[in-house]
């Protein structure tokens, strides 16, 4: 899918009065400005560096942002300020000296240029890769149904079977509103193939729980993917989001018992919820902003306080491993908001001193960090998750010892915090690194849209989501495997436990509205359709 | 847009930081999957291995986590310091250092020991037993290897204890395996060192004649000799261990060239037994001209050896100068070689330790076996010198070489060199 040939959309011309070439307008949201990387570039000297936005509604129509500098922009010789001005086909831009005229395409010749770009799935067929899932998963069966205790039998087979059904079933929605694009839904159940061995091996009575789970994780997915479409709805209950997460953190501290030395989980009617795990969703939801945003600091500090409202309220709950994974996807994402190298060292030293008391003020926290490095020191006390994940993951060989054959899944919280070991034992280092790589390519994926998202909301939540997944990841691996300090957090998708689950598919919601190959996502509305008439999809989802 | 798209390489720096991880891991699963595997293989594995020598004498037995040993008391102090005690006290020992092969490790397939597994050491349990009681109450190590095959015979450290019953408070070193992780001052074996770099930098050091009058004045400072040894070639200066002579061969042989062939000849690095390190020992370069160089030549100055160093100069000596590498696993693969001296070298040294015996230390101190030798004395700051006994014997039957420390043990020849004799004596007899 990364190799998949990526088009450019194309959505209005601007035309320069002087050189009399045309500039096609690829995004939703394009940067006037002298700089270089801006989208249209003015080369005049009374231009300023960043100059003004132009963004497109869903709706199709076209208004120009005036961003606050000492040179003007203007349309049709009229000063435009920050609340903006419509535009439309033959208007005159002014930035600076500079006129640029403006030209809408209209939605029949946009259908027109858009059946030109090549479809998704052309190379390689996402069907075709969907059954190698399937062969993979009933050869997992075969194995596990063959390796389990008599009274799982029965459960594992249908938990496979259910997980394969699911899979054609998603896929055959997406072929129903003609949407081709299935790689990323692909990989996602292909690790949850890898999280439901695991369950299977650990605890086989939760089966039906983690399938039940898995359909609610789907759903949640394809409602998120839904609400999404709509750019000015996403946008415009941002606030409420943030409120709402705020409420959910407070709601965790003030419910929450302490397990494990920390409060992160509530229980509500013998299910237990870790809100944290929703808040990951909320803070990308709120994190990411469109261009015209970008340029307002305002909105930067909002998000900022937002940020670290979340990162201490973790950080008290003492759930240190997501305070951390909030924090990195913070930096990644006031990068791409700001580009500013000083912003990240500024929150950077911030966050050190934070870190710092709460190392001080936490001593089991402190203790992990003391023991980083030395876990064959102490392999009864501190180092005992640590040395034996190591010990199972290379007990497992390349190949590993067949799934329920290992030993390490007795062991309390093999199954969510040291499940890196659990894969490496039963299913070998190949298929523990495959899934690692798993998230990479999803991560991969999010980066190689971006040059071709249509805003760059979808742009930055896509590559946050890409990013907060591998920290995730990193966090788990390389914590059990003594690279770096044990945190306790979940494999994205692989791991056991409820919401982190939920919370996985819904973040890939984020990934799958940047991708804006022709016909891929559920998630974009077709270039070639006028917005009121796209009716198709989203519907499935409730 | 283009302005937030090019920043999108932000995730890909943490996707380099993640790949950068997976490398680390594979590196660590690749150099320590063997002992990881291992470690808590063998609780969760409910099938036995066992460890035994090169005659199928039980050394130990590893069952669902447990350790049994050999049921000879004497026999489980002997073995102490080879097998370790199974927690970590003895970080070189078999149980710890092997316990990847024992729980059946491999890197592609993982542990894979569906049925009891045995793993053969090259040691010799009765040697064990005869070399721990010829130390006695003292203590140092004795090491004795086959110099063709490499084949580790006897590997003794003391003092030793009962791994039965441990103590909580050991006596110092007990922890310690001597033959390959101590250094001490090796005194005058260390001439073996200073006459292989003579034989091949200084031209005419057959036809010198050095004059022994009991001591000589370098650069201001008086060495002294063990006798007055009168004139002698270069023959009877080594079997006389003459410090007068040794000192003026060092500095005809230089600090540099002396220096070099110390590291050449593995003197200074750590060297692997299957997996094992080494100590490695320390030699100070000192001043040409000065009295510190000569007794750094002598063996004494801050020269420092482990016993597992000499053990491989005289096999190589012993063997053409080909060094067949010690190893303690019947199974390694092949011998491994190393050229660690030019054959002519190592012919024309073992011509001198023949001669040492043959004219001084006397073939009556080792009836029956065609030995050479080399003894040391070396002058220690605390306590009584520390004697040493390295050597191999001359017989294509019982290619045996060995080194004997016993500290404090006072001259050379008659400690060392009898519990040598002891050692030897029974590996010829049982033709190990």
């Amino acid at each position: 899918m990364l190799r998949e040939k990526y088009e450019n959309e194309v959505w209005a011309y601007v035309l320069d009065d002087r050189s009399k070439k045309v500039i096609p307008l690829n995004h939703w949201e394009i940067l006037f400005g002298r700089s270089k990387s801006c989208d249209v570039v003015i080369n005049d000297p009374s231009a300023d560096r960043v100059q003004g936005v132009l963004s497109r509604s869903e709706s199709g129509a076209w208004t120009l942002h005036g961003i606050f500098t000492k040179s003007n922009v203007s349309v049709n010789g009229r000063v435009c300020g920050e609340n903006g001005m419509s535009v439309h086909t033959g208007d005159v831009i002014g930035i600076g000296r500079k006129k640029v005229v403006f030209e809408d395409i209209p939605a029949s010749k946009r259908a027109e240029l858009d059946s030109r770009r090549e479809a998704a799935g052309y190379a390689i067929g996402p069907g075709l890769t969907l059954l190698g899932l399937t062969v993979f998963q009933a050869f997992l069966m075969l194995e596990q149904t063959a390796n389990a205790a008599p009274e799982n039998i029965r459960s594992i087979a249908l938990g496979y079977s259910a997980l394969a059904l699911l899979e054609w079933f998603c896929y055959a929605i997406m072929r129903s509103v003609g949407r081709t694009g299935f790689e990323v839904e692909t990989l996602a159940f292909f690790l949850s193939t890898i999280g439901l061995s695991v369950v299977a091996s650990s605890a086989p009575e939760d089966i039906l729980k983690e399938i039940l789970l898995l359909i609610a994780g789907i759903a949640l997915f394809f409602l998120l993917g839904w609400w999404l479409r709509d750019l000015e709805r996403t946008k415009k209950y941002r606030f409420a989001v943030a409120a709402l997460s705020l409420i959910l953190l407070v709601l965790n501290l003030a419910l929450s018992t302490v397990t494990n030395g920390a409060r992160n989980w509530i229980e509500i009617g013998g299910f237990s919820i870790q809100p944290s795990e929703l808040i990951k969703v909320a803070y990308i939801y709120v994190g990411a902003a469109t261009l015209d945003r970008l340029f307002s600091t305002k909105n930067l500090i909002r998000y900022i306080i937002f940020s670290a409202i979340c990162v201490m309220g973790l950080a008290i709950m003492g759930d240190f491993g997501t305070a951390l994974i909030f924090f990195a996807t913070f930096l990644v994402i006031s990068y791409m908001r700001s580009g500013s190298i000083a912003t990240v060292a500024l929150a950077l030293t911030g966050a050190g001193m934070a870190g710092f008391m709460v190392l001080s003020i936490r001593p089991y926290v402190a203790q992990r960090f003391a023991n980083w490095g030395h876990v064959w020191e102490d392999v009864y006390g501190t180092g005992y998750q640590q040395t034996r994940t190591m010990s199972a993951a290379a007990a497992g060989g390349l190949f590993g010892k067949g799934a329920g054959n290992g030993w390490l899944k007795d062991i309390f919280a093999a199954n969510t915090d040291m499940v890196f070991g659990v894969i490496c034992e039963e299913l070998g280092l190949l298929i523990a690194l495959l899934a690692i790589l798993a998230v990479l390519v999803l991560a991969f994926f999010a980066v190689r849209s971006a040059a071709h998202g249509r805003s760059s909301y979808y742009v930055i939540a896509a590559c946050a989501t890409g990013s907060m997944l591998l920290i995730q990841l990193s966090l788990n691996v390389f914590g059990s495997m003594d690279i770096l300090p044990f945190t306790g957090v979940t494999f994205p998708f692989v791991s056991k436990g409820g919401t982190s689950l939920l919370s996985c598919w819904m973040l890939l919601a984020f990934i799958k509205a940047a991708d804006t190959r022709r016909g891929a996502s559920f998630v974009v509305r077709s270039a070639s359709r006028g917005s009121d008439s796209d009716a198709e999809g989203g519907e499935e989802a409730s | 847009m283009r302005k937030v798209t090019k920043r999108a390489v932000a995730a890909l720096l943490v996707a380099v930081l993640v790949i950068f991880g997976c490398c680390v891991y594979i590196y660590r699963y690749l150099k320590d999957g063997a002992f990881w595997a291992g470690y808590f293989g063998n609780e969760n594995i409910t099938s036995t291995s066992i460890l035994t020598d090169r005659n199928g004498t039980v050394l130990a037995t590893i069952s669902s986590g447990e350790i049994s040993y050999a049921d000879s008391s004497t026999m489980r102090e002997a073995c102490y310091q080879l097998l370790g005690d199974g927690t970590g006290n003895i970080s070189t020992g078999a149980l710890s250092c092997f316990s990847g092969r024992l729980s059946g490790f491999s890197y592609i397939f993982g542990t894979t020991r569906p049925k009891d597994t045995s793993l053969e050491l090259t040691v010799d349990a009765d040697l064990q037993v005869t070399a721990y009681e010829a130390m006695g109450s003292q203590n140092g190590a004795v090491i004795a290897c086959n110099y063709k095959t490499g084949e580790i015979l006897c590997t003794v450290s003391t003092p030793a204890q009962d791994p039965l019953y441990p103590s909580d408070e050991p006596e110092e070193g007990t922890y310690l395996n001597k033959g390959i992780s101590s250094t001490l001052t090796p005194g005058s074996t260390f001439k073996l060192v200073t006459l292989s770099a003579a034989l091949e930098t200084v031209p005419n050091i057959y036809s010198e004649e050095f004059t022994c009058e009991g001591s000589t004045v370098i650069n201001g400072v008086e060495i002294n000799c063990t006798g007055e040894h009168g004139t002698e070639d270069i023959y009877d200066a080594l079997a006389n261990s003459c410090n007068v002579a040794f000192a003026e061969i060092t500095q005809e042989v230089g600090s540099d060239a002396l220096s070099s062939y110390v590291d050449k000849l593995g003197f200074t690095s750590s060297h692997d037994i299957n997996g094992i390190p080494t100590a490695a020992g320390s030699f100070v370069k000192a001043d040409d001209g000065t009295a510190d160089l000569s007794w750094s030549g002598i063996g004494q100055y801050q020269d420092l050896v482990c016993p597992f160093s000499e053990l491989r100069l005289v096999s190589a000596i012993a063997n053409h100068g080909r060094l067949a590498e010690p190893t303690l696993l019947v199974r390694s693969l092949n011998v491994q070689e190393t050229q660690l001296l030019k054959a002519s070298t190592a012919d024309a040294m073992k011509k001198f330790m023949r001669n040492n015996v043959e004219s001084v230390y006397g073939d009556s101190t080792f009836p029956g076996l065609t030995m050479c030798g080399k003894t040391g004395t070396a002058e220690v700051g605390d306590g009584d010198n520390h004697s040493w006994f390295t050597g191999f014997l001359d017989d294509e039957e019982h290619p045996y070489a060995i080194v004997v420390v016993v500290e404090h043990g006072g001259y050379g020849l008659s400690n060392a060199g009898a519990i040598a004799n002891t050692v030897l004596q029974e590996a010829v007899a049982n033709g190990d």
